[in-house]
């Protein structure tokens, strides 16, 4: 997966605005990426799930729509998926993906 | 005549956001600086119930899937409790399905909009729940003013005695009521002209209003008769604030008829602890009226109150 352009953000990051939700979300996302492997790790569901929801919601606001999209496929396999995703390959690659992303986001950051 | 605290203000309206997400928080502090409205938030249900209790903010935002108690929980809390059920809500949701939407609705909800927002259209949505919630409070306010004397209605009396009638009882807090009558305002009518007469009804509200206290609540009962409701007075300081009002209304002079005085005469109610109470608001406003026509009949221009145990109150005592 190559690195998407900070220009990408769907939110102009020369508004002094848009740049600060841009950086604050930034500056969020390490704490967000720990709460998914934790719950990957613990095969936490809802921990997820929740966290998949927020993603959704709040990552095109800030000006990250690709990951609120990932995470809304992600949280639509959640639900498919029942109780525990321990043998569900395809929900394992989505929030691997999801991570990725967040990751070069933050690998790339135009504010560090 | 009505005080400032019940009437439409002019300060910047408070709007409560409930969410647990801290990036709806951020998005919305940065995205709804440019409007016209004091934002605070909490980041739970129940939390969110308790601030709006505390704060009576002029709109709620609200997320459904929160935790401690979701936003259909926290709703259904809001529209129970009295002081927070008119406050309009608009839910925030991510959870989108018309199923979501119509349960929010019919729990009161006004307005429903999805995440990820589209913000102009949110900020639209704002501006139109406080407008209309603005117009509402004015109408309802409008409906419980006497627009004569500028004092609360009849209507507005019933519904607030019965009120701090409950409350009083419920904290045992003290309560008195008086019921005031002007001494022979017919002849005031007949002699100077129904002009006069609402001068004169106007001018005894005006020295209601000015004698009695902040927490006092003034009505206009009927025709010539005013009835103030005193919460957490005892009966001998409701005394001296009738007294005030009884001694204020004697000593004015009125410009359409400067030899002509106008007195009044009030009956007087109160317990010092609510929790004794054992009459009902209805027996309560006959024991009033009972006192009134006592005053009347014993020369008018005075006071004759009584405990609500059915004790005579010593005049002497009001202090």
């Amino acid at each position: 997966m190559t690195a998407p352009d900070p220009n990408a953000f769907s939110l102009d990051i020369n508004d002094p605005d848009d740049a600060e939700l841009i950086e604050y979300f930034l500056d969020e996302l390490p704490e967000k990426i720990e709460i998914i492997n934790t719950a990957k790790a613990g095969d936490d569901v809802e921990a997820l799930s929740r966290i998949a929801h927020q993603l959704k919601g709040a990552a095109p606001g800030f000006g990250f729509p690709t990951i609120g999209s990932a995470a809304e496929v992600l949280e639509g396999s959640l639900k498919e998926a029942g109780g525990s995703i321990q043998d569900v390959e395809q929900v394992k690659s989505e929030i691997d993906s999801l991570l990725a992303l967040c990751q070069s986001f933050i690998d790339t950051n135009p504010f560090a | 005549m009505v005080d400032d605290q019940t009437l439409q203000s002019d300060e910047t309206p408070v709007v409560l956001l409930v969410d647990d997400s801290q990036f709806v928080h951020r998005i919305l502090e940065s995205r709804l600086r440019s409007e016209s409205i004091a934002l605070i938030g909490e980041y739970d249900g129940q939390a969110g119930f308790n601030r709006a209790k505390n704060e009576l903010p002029s709109l709620i935002l609200l997320d459904l899937d929160m935790p401690v108690m979701d936003g259909y929980e926290t709703i259904r809390a809001l529209k129970e409790e009295a002081s927070t059920r008119d406050i309009p809500i608009i839910v925030l949701s991510g959870m989108n399905t018309s199923q979501d939407k119509v349960a929010a609705f019919d729990l009161g909800a006004v307005d429903f909009v999805t995440k990820p927002f589209e913000l102009s259209e949110l900020r639209a949505r704002i501006r139109s729940s406080l407008k209309m919630s603005a117009l509402l409070k004015m109408l309802s306010q409008k409906a419980q003013i006497d627009g004569l004397s500028g004092l609360f209605n009849r209507a507005y009396f019933d519904h607030r005695f019965k009120e701090e009638f409950d409350r009083a009882l419920r904290h045992g807090h003290a309560l008195s009521m008086a019921l005031i009558d002007l001494d022979h305002f017919k002849s005031v009518n007949d002699t100077y002209g129904h002009p006069a007469g609402d001068s004169v009804i106007t001018g005894v509200a005006q020295i209601i209003q000015a004698q009695c206290r902040n927490i006092d609540i003034a009505c206009r009962y009927g025709g010539e008769e005013f009835v103030l409701i005193m919460p957490e007075t005892t009966p001998e300081q409701a005394m001296a604030v009738c007294e005030r009002i009884r001694l204020a209304c004697e000593n004015k002079s009125w410009p359409q008829h400067p030899s002509r005085a106008v007195t009044l005469s009030c009956g007087l109610i109160g317990t010092e602890d609510g929790s004794s109470i054992t009459s009902t608001p209805t027996a309560i406003l006959e024991s009033v009226d009972k006192c009134l026509y006592q005053a009347k009949q014993a020369g008018r221009n005075r006071i004759t109150g009584v405990y609500m145990s059915g004790t005579p109150i010593d005049i002497s005592k009001a202090g």
